[in-house]
């Protein structure tokens, strides 16, 4: 990393946690609206029918009831969401805030019931009675795709929603000349995100001034603002949107859901202020879900385990409603797939499935299967051809020679370091002793297991990828800078922190920019109105998006400030000038000196001395800046962990978990080691206990935490990390996202490992989630007797 | 139907030490009275049955969940919330060890977790990592995968045995 920086790079500790710690955090349910109203959702205990009638009679005689509400009100109050993107193979969808004439998941928001008071909100919503007449429910992908299935969109063609392909190079030749063709199958579960504080939302209505004030905790205000306006046929100068402190959200607090916008609209239609909070049932059953796929790869490879052509088809279960274009999460999968490794012959399928389940969304690591499948590639090439998985992966990773690469789907690497970390981890973790000792317990009847895996992570999505993907929509972000007349420096940017710990790291990226000590700087972020319109935190844009914005906005503030500073030291230029923890230093021989000048002495003038000021510069000193990052820039990184896996019990411990990753520069080491450690943590919960659960009816049977299982202190390891940093020549500083890449390698080096323990029992894991329970029904299938695969 | 009664009873709740009357339902939770009627917002709720430990408090002395428990049944019971444990300018050891040792990301977990770690550490002062993870087990935490929260309470339990750390 470049040594030149003073404040990025500082291990500074969080500005947010002094309130955090001690209770003194504002969250949305701790904002206190007098008189305001609150909701309570009658939902769908079906997962697919007709809604023929709603009786709400008995409710609305309740106490405390205020009013009831369905899809049919709600549709004279709001428009629908329309989803039509240009993008071939993507069925346009529309949907109604509410349903109207079917419902089509378990737990399906039906009726809105309003009151004094949330206990009376819940009362009265239990009196409501609806109608339904069952449908057949498509609760799988493959009752989905069958020729007589069910439509869970009445409006589409099929249950397909998505349909895309490519072919580069020549696979088909690849595998005719390949000496063995290599297949491997993988099958990752539907999870949910858990923000540890639910959804919710506290919609204000102003009717003075015809102005929506919409509290809500969410990771994009400013996009969120837009389809409010748009979905209520406001203005966006009539809509506000604050976020107060967020209690996580990993990709479930990006769309506006159809919750929240009821709230919205029932607060205008009101003329009260309307507030909801999600219970841990609704949230488990009825946020967004995500990442259920099935994958397999196809690949030709040679003697020596050289890929020379790879194929994957991905099945994805989208769930019943898209609140996003229904390609997008699969499509990155397909485009990065190939990532650390030199491969040109390249096709892929993927195809998106319609079914009677919560809809799908983001979540941290939208992408994270693709290292999975990858890497399970990689090993399942070394277990066919007794070859060593280190040296399988040696001979096809990227090293610098190879850089910058141009990826079969087209996507450019530079600055990356594959083949590095691999060689970091594999020397680190000492693979030849582990060798050794797995030889002795296998001896004695124990499994040990050793996986890798290498990942390469995408992150901060410029505009050059949305255009290039066919989806409307910009990656650049937005900032300004302002020095008070006092010195003080307050900034903001348009990205919205859910827990992260951003306040720090942007302020880094100021006082760098600017000279001045990241102490004295103040980041102001999740106001609409005060924040600049970015596209918000998601997809790891964080530090390069917002950091490199700041610090670029910070740059353009220095440039002016150090100008009235060579005007009052009476000198013709600035170029002997610095600003330095906010005093003003001047060249002199070959050493910096304080010229007795501060940041406020220069603020003072800029403000009230304008006609001091040198000609051409304005008064006041108030910056803006906005900037397109790279289409993508990418992080990197190997996993490596050590298991040991009960035959007994199917239990599994981690006994060693190391990563070397390659996160560019890094703003602040605390924060990022924090993001590291909670990404793999998410990745090995999810691999380990997580798991969504439909029956063949469609009932959604994990919706609460003693059904839907997080990993507690006990199930997880201390993570080693190690560093191995290169600056992104491409960004400002040298910023690479990070962030997600946790949660890829987190779930290919878990599986790999298991894999490699159970290996001598002829298992190869296929599917997750590794509970006791599936690794038991892994060893009783496995036929005792069954041909032994051996690893060197 | 027969709408079952929810007509407020009066309560006198002693809270951090301080005596208040309310007025609530018989079955309003004690997480709602301590957020709502008091304006203690320091006790989360971010699972209302009894799984994700935010809403931990002490009662008596012992970490006891909030969301668990009816406000009518802490008469004559002494309540403590996280407010009475540390300030933002006054931190306390075990608050000061989390943000040094960066324990927490978004924070909604935390004060279920200072909680739950004041009272443990007062009746062990010198744990393992071990047991801090056991216990911990408690507390469910989304964003850190705990490595740091339990380097915290080792530290604060180093200092406040008085040794240097
Ligand atoms: S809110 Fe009480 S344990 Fe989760
Ligand atoms: S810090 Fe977010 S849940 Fe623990």
């Amino acid at each position: 990393m470049s040594g030149d920086f003073t404040e990025i790079g500082r291990a500074l500790p969080r500005k947010e946690d002094r309130r955090l710690v001690s209770g003194r955090g504002r969250y949305l349910d701790d904002l206190a609206f007098p008189g305001a109203l609150h909701v309570s959702f009658v939902r769908s205990p079906h997962a697919h029918a007709r809604i023929l009638g709603i009786d709400s009679a008995e409710a609305a005689e309740m106490p405390g009831v205020v009013g009831i509400f369905t899809g049919r009100d709600l549709d004279q109050m709001t428009t629908r969401l329309r989803l039509a993107p240009p993008i071939e193979g993507l069925q346009p969808t529309e949907l109604t805030t509410l349903p109207i004439d079917k419902v089509r998941f378990h737990g399906d928001p039906v009726v809105c019931v309003v009151a004094t008071d949330r206990y009376l909100a819940e009362d009265a919503a239990e009196c409501v009675s609806v109608e339904y007449e069952q449908l057949t429910a498509v609760t799988s992908i493959t009752e989905a795709f069958a020729p007589d299935a069910a439509l869970v969109d009445d409006s589409l063609t099929s249950n397909m929603v998505s349909h895309q392909s490519l072919c580069v190079g020549d696979p088909a030749a690849r595998r005719a000349e390949a000496h063995r063709v290599v297949e491997a199958r993988f099958s990752l579960h539907r999870h949910t995100h858990v923000p540890l504080e639910t959804r919710g939302c506290v919609a204000d209505w102003d009717d003075g001034r015809a102005h929506l004030n919409m509290h809500i905790g969410n990771q994009v205000p400013h996009p969120l603002r837009s389809q409010l306006a748009a979905r209520l046929g406001l203005s966006e100068s009539q809509v506000t949107v604050m976020s107060p402190d967020v209690g996580g959200a990993f990709g479930q607090k990006i769309a506006l859901y159809r919750e929240e916008l009821t709230v919205a609209a029932l607060s205008r239609h009101l003329r009260r202020p309307v507030r909801w909070r999600e219970d841990r049932m609704e949230n488990l059953m009825s946020a967004a879900h995500a990442r259920e796929y099935e994958c397999r790869t196809r690949a030709s490879v040679s003697e020596t385990g050289r890929i020379l052509g790879l194929e994957l088809e991905i099945d994805e279960d989208f769930g019943g409603y898209c609140f996003y274009p229904a390609n997008y999460m699969a499509r990155v999968i397909a485009l990065i797939m190939t990532g650390p490794y030199r491969i040109q012959d390249y096709a892929y399928e993927v195809r998106v499935a319609l079914t009677n389940k919560c809809g799908a969304g983001p979540m941290r690591a939208p992408m994270a299967i693709t290292s999975w499948v990858m890497e399970g590639t990689i090993d399942a090439i070394a277990r066919d051809l007794g070859l060593d998985p280190v040296e399988v992966r040696r001979i096809n990773a990227l090293g610098p020679e190879d850089l910058p690469y141009k990826m079969p789907t087209g996507e450019l690497l530079e600055d990356v370091s594959p083949r590095e970390t691999l060689e970091i981890a594999v020397d680190a973790i000492d693979v030849a002793d582990f060798r050794a000792r797995q030889a002795q317990a296998r001896a004695e009847g124990r499994y040990l297991g050793l996986g890798l895996c290498t990942v390469i992570e995408s992150t901060t999505y410029g505009s050059e990828f949305y255009k290039s993907a066919g989806i409307p929509g910009s990656g650049h972000e937005s900032a300004w800078v302002r020095i008070e007349p006092s010195g003080a420096v307050n900034a903001s940017v348009g990205l919205m922190g859910t827990g992260q710990g951003y306040e720090s790291p942007l302020s880094q990226a100021v006082a760098e920019g600017l000279g001045v000590r990241s102490e004295d700087v103040t980041v102001h972020m999740g106001n609409t109105d005060i924040a600049p319109y970015g596209m918000g935190s998601r997809g790891g844009r964080g530090a390069t998006a917002g950091g490199g914005t700041l610090y670029l906005c910070a740059l353009k503030a220095r440039e002016r400030v150090l100008a009235i500073a060579a005007s009052m030291l009476d000198l013709n230029d600035a170029g002997g000038l610095r600003l330095r923890a906010g005093q003003i230093e001047r060249m002199i021989g070959e050493d910096w000196q304080e010229a007795g000048l501060s940041l406020t002495d220069i603020a003072r003038r800029a403000y009230h001395e304008p006609l001091a000021l040198p000609e051409g510069i304005a008064p006041g000193l108030d910056f803006s800046h906005s900037y397109d990052p790279p289409a993508m820039t990418y992080s990197n990184s190997t996993h490596a962990c050590e298991v040991e896996v009960d035959p007994q019990t199917g239990a599994i411990s981690i006994d060693r978990y190391l990563v070397a990753e390659d996160s560019g520069t890094v703003l602040n080491p605390i924060v990022v080691r924090g993001q590291q450690q909670g990404a793999i943590a998410m990745g090995l919960s999810g691999a380990l206990l997580e798991q969504v659960i439909y029956d063949g009816t469609g009932q959604n049977l994990s919706a609460t935490l003693a059904d839907y299982l997080v990993a507690s202190p006990n199930e997880l390891p201390e993570f080693e990390i190690l560093h191995h940093n290169t600056p992104n020549r491409r960004t400002p500083a040298g910023i690479k996202g990070m962030a997600e890449g946790g949660v890829m390698g987190a779930i290919g080096v878990l599986a790999n490992a298991v894999s490699d323990a159970l290996a001598p029992r002829g298992v190869t894991i296929e599917r997750l989630p590794l509970t006791p329970q599936s690794i038991r029904a892994l060893l009783r299938e496995a036929a005792p007797s069954s041909t032994k695969r051996t690893q060197p | 139907m027969s709408a079952p009664t929810h007509d407020p009873l009066t309560l006198s709740l002693s809270v951090n030490g301080e005596t208040h009357d309310v007025r609530v339902p018989a079955r309003k939770l004690l997480s709602d009275v301590l957020r709502d009627d008091l304006g203690l917002t320091g006790t989360h709720v971010g699972c209302e049955h009894g799984v994700c430990g935010a809403c931990t408090v002490l009662i008596d002395g012992r970490p006891a969940r909030a969301c668990l428990t009816f406000a009518a049944q802490m008469e004559g019971h002494e309540v403590t919330t996280v407010e009475a444990m540390g300030r933002p300018d006054a931190l306390s050891a075990l608050q000061q060890a989390l943000h040094e040792e960066h324990g927490l990301q978004c924070g909604f977990c935390t004060p279920g977790i200072v909680v739950t770690f004041e009272h443990y550490l007062r009746e062990n002062p010198d744990p393992t990592a071990e047991e801090v993870r056991n216990v911990l087990s408690g507390n469910l935490c989304r964003c850190t995968g705990y490595q740091n929260i339990v380097a915290a309470v080792l530290k604060a339990a180093a200092r406040m045995r008085g040794e240097a750390a």
